[in-house]
């Protein structure tokens, strides 16, 4: 009897401590996704979402927050089910030409997000005194030597635990006291305004939240880690997870910037003055807090984005694609690579280009992309032959395609609204 | 297949092919090619017939007997349209385009991982086969159709043309499905590749087709591409197995190896394995299990030969002829008392210089180095260092022979090191 209950203790705190242990293990794919997803873009264009309009985007968080976590799921779920990246899939089922055209169009949008990446860099570092043409060159060889040198792992956790950053604003968020009614009433109660720079900040904070080159990382971030079908649910979990994290901290500077700045009538024009926003938390320093900021995030996307881009590409073709490799074994992969990375941070050292417009309007292109791919990735996740019984439910589906649906009339109302008016 | 081509010998691209049309000898349009079929013989496929669409959407089988004459765009078929049946898979063979095209393969001659991009036929014999499949560039840009822009664009630029890319279907090893893996089975072309190449195709191909490709290998091949692979994979790989079928591979495998496999097992499939293994490599490996890993106890083979003093050198040949197969350790043998205390050493080579009658205590090497079995690998890495040996028996407490280190185990504990 009694070595019975200790057998029974003893099973229930291994299969607790197993399933913790699971837990912590597969945690990763989902997490490190959405904190790269606060990047150099999405800090910009959050912050000039609540300048320029105020609380009337920050409802559009929650029907965000629902279209990303439908599909990240998706994602996952692709990656888990098939053990196939997602541009391998598009790949195979929808054959050479297709794939060459998307694949073209990718790179040129993942070009766009790598400069905005290196306009974070410049733009933080200037408030540190730090002219771009140094800081830029700089960057670029640090993140070129981290990946190439394969101290990518070791860094990666660095970047994650720098990435509390993001509590700053959730501290100063409840620091400068705000009229919480009316912030939770603009939350909940939707406005649309049919005004060309109203539909693209829409645009660009879905663009943003939603970027088309984070679902290929995500996807082949769950290949790579070879998470079997059993143990999918934490994969879930840890999408799901991510995917309100990220929307939490959207919320926090998009509100903060609408107390600071849209109630005073502030304009953000640089970086410097978007750092503003974390005064109540760190006074005089807030510019320090927030180019440290800016440049972690900054860095981490610049680190992330060439090489998911470069394997993207090389995977879609066939082209061999590791890091183990040697530059002529793989000479695309390293070319498309340095390629990425060279160009990113020389359109930058252009002079007078301006650093603001350009984090945000990759992120307008990034949104207007979104609904094409989120059309490829339906018709994979429908398709029986690759996911058998793991297919969309019919929810899911009228979601999802919902969500194509509303963003391409964005698209559209705002094309339309550049005309009219 | 008539045709009105003189030449004896055409190649033709599969992208060509799919966008032929068909017609009757009136010009009345039958349909459009989409897809062929090939019967898989060796050593090349043949082509057995095509899936036609029709106007109404309908697939149909076209077999390649009634094509009557091949023109540069379109096939000139006189069989009535009522003979056209809807197109019903036999066994052993398959729909190229869609089980070929795009997807990825292995080049067994160059052991790397590719993807396909068209694929190449001899149009021979009065018939089609498939040679040749298109991995480059160029196939590439063949199905987006910018060929000839390519082409003009490289001449003008670099005066250059950018050469195909083709690799003969006798080093083409599908990856994408179960049956096309079974396909080759009997002429199991990954047995070719060499393992430690093979280990590293196994570690690059995601998870599925990881084990797939795994469970299609026969027991040797697969024991040797897994003494070559990362730790982790090998786990995945051999969880994956039933027990029996996981024994049978592991029994394969050096003793070592089976050994240091079995440790980051997790324990209840471990166990079960090891019931399945024969008895006496079962109780060896349980025997090295209780040693920890990183010590002379857990790197050693148990799988050496060992003689009397008194053997003569014909007779311990015969015995290394006969027992020699499964051993791991062949290279030198250690000379033992009646109660296995360790007396010497004979290498491989002492044995083929001596004359046969000589016995071995007089050929010997007495000033032999060994360790004890809770000797770490620091000790170890530095007797190998020091004396230059290939091997390094291992004694217990009393002195008594408990087997042997193979420069090759510690190079695995080592090599980590090596490159910081």
């Amino acid at each position: 009897m009694h070595g019975k209950l200790a057998n029974i203790r003893q099973k229930l705190t291994q299969g607790g401590m197993w399933k913790l242990g699971l837990f912590f293990a597969l945690i990763g794919p989902g997490i490190i996704t959405s904190n790269v997803d606060n990047d150099a873009g999405g800090i910009t264009t959050y912050s000039l979402a609540g300048s320029r309009y105020g609380l009337s985007l920050l409802w559009t968080l929650i029907p965000i927050l629902v279209a990303l976590i439908i599909i990240q799921e998706m994602c996952a779920r692709m990656g888990v089910v098939s053990g196939k990246g997602l541009s391998d899939l598009i790949r195979e089922r929808f054959g050479a030409k297709v794939t060459f055209y998307l694949m073209i169009t990718l790179f040129l949008a993942n070009m766009g997000n790598t400069i905005s990446e290196f306009a974070g860099v410049a733009a933080s570092m200037e408030i540190f005194g730090v002219s771009k043409y140094i800081s830029v060159p700089l960057g670029a060889f640090f993140v070129w030597r981290l990946v190439v040198k394969g101290t990518y792992k070791s860094v990666e956790k660095a970047f994650l635990i720098a990435c509390v950053f993001y509590f700053s604003y959730i501290i100063s968020g409840f620091l400068v006291k705000p009229n919480w009614h009316e912030i939770m009433t603009s939350f909940v109660t939707p406005t649309i305004k049919f005004q060309v720079g109203w539909l693209t900040m829409a645009i660009g904070i879905v663009g943003t939240t939603i970027a088309p080159w984070m679902q290929f990382y995500l996807q082949s971030s769950v290949v790579d880690k070879g998470i079997k079908a059993e143990n999918y649910k934490y994969t879930r979990m840890d999408v799901i997870f991510g995917s309100f994290a990220v929307n939490v901290v959207a919320f926090f500077i998009i509100m903060l910037c609408a107390v600071t700045f849209f109630t005073n009538g502030l304009h953000i024009e640089t970086a410097k003055d978007a750092a503003l926003a974390l005064a109540p938390l760190a006074g005089s320093y807030c510019a320090w807090l927030f180019a440290f900021g800016l440049l972690n995030a900054s860095l981490f996307a610049a680190s992330i984005l060439p090489l998911s881009t470069a394997y993207t590409i090389c995977e879609a073709f066939g082209w061999e694609s590791s890091l183990n490799t040697k530059f002529v074994e793989a000479p695309q992969f390293y070319g498309l690579y340095s390629l990425i990375i060279f160009l990113g941070a020389g359109i930058i050292l252009l002079p007078g280009i301006p650093l603001i417009s350009i984090m945000f309007y990759s992120q307008v292109i990034n949104g207007i992309l979104l609904p094409f791919i989120l059309i490829f990735m339906l018709l994979l996740i429908n398709d029986r032959k690759i996911m058998g019984d793991y297919v969309n439910s019919i929810v899911m589906n009228i979601l999802s395609w919902a969500t194509v649906a509303v963003l391409i009339s964005l698209s559209l109302a705002m094309v339309l609204a550049a005309v009219v008016g | 297949m008539a045709t009105v081509n003189s030449e004896p010998q055409v190649f033709l691209f599969l992208s060509h092919i799919l966008r032929k049309k068909v017609v009757k000898p009136d010009g009345q349009q039958v349909g459009k090619v989409v897809d062929v079929a090939a019967e898989f013989v060796e050593p090349y496929p043949v082509v057995t017939g095509f899936i036609l669409k029709d106007g109404r959407g309908q697939n149909l089988f076209l077999p390649c007997k009634d094509i009557s004459i091949v023109d540069e765009d379109t096939y000139i078929t006189d069989i009535p349209s009522n003979k056209l049946q809807e197109y019903r898979p036999h066994d052993g063979e398959l729909l190229l385009n869609n089980a070929l095209m795009d997807k990825q393969v292995v080049d067994t001659n160059g052991a790397r991982i590719r993807r396909i991009n068209d694929l190449q036929f001899l149009q021979a014999h009065q018939g089609l086969y498939l040679v040749h499949v298109d991995v480059g560039f160029r196939g590439l840009i063949r199905r987006v159709g910018l060929t000839k822009t390519m082409d003009k664009l490289l001449q003008m630029l670099f005066d250059y043309t950018l050469p195909d890319q083709l690799i003969s279907w006798k080093f083409v090893q599908p990856l994408s499905s179960p049956d096309l893996l079974r396909l080759n089975i009997a002429q199991n072309r990954l047995s070719q590749i060499h393992p430690a190449d093979l280990a590293d195709i196994l570690e690059d191909l995601n998870i599925h087709q990881r084990t797939a490709v795994f469970q299609a290998l026969d027991k040797e091949t697969a024991a040797e591409a897994l003494e070559e692979t990362d730790p982790k994979v090998q786990v995945s790989l051999i969880t994956d197995l039933n027990s029996a079928r996981a024994s049978d591979i592991i029994e394969e495998m050096s003793l070592s190896e089976a050994t240091d496999l079995l440790a980051d097992l997790p324990k209840a499939k471990a166990e079960g394995i090891l019931r399945e293994m024969e008895k006496d490599i079962a109780e060896d490996v349980k025997e090295l299990l209780a040693h920890p890993e990183k010590e002379a106890g857990g790197m050693m083979t148990s799988s050496f030969l060992s003689f009397r003093p008194t053997v003569t050198v014909r007779q311990a040949m015969e015995t290394i002829r006969a027992k020699g197969e499964d051993v791991d350790m062949l290279y030198d043998v250690y000379i033992t008392d009646e109660e296995e205390h360790l007396l010497g050493v004979v290498t491989l080579r002492d044995l083929l210089l001596a004359s046969a009658e000589t016995i071995l205590a007089d050929i010997m090497d007495k000033r032999i180095m060994s360790v004890n079995l809770n000797d770490k690998e620091e000790v170890i890495a530095d007797h190998f260092a020091k004396y230059g040996v290939t091997a390094i028996p291992v004694v217990d407490d009393k002195e008594k022979l408990q087997g042997t280190i193979m420069f090759k185990n510690l190079l695995e504990i080592v090599a980590p090191e090596l490159g910081k």
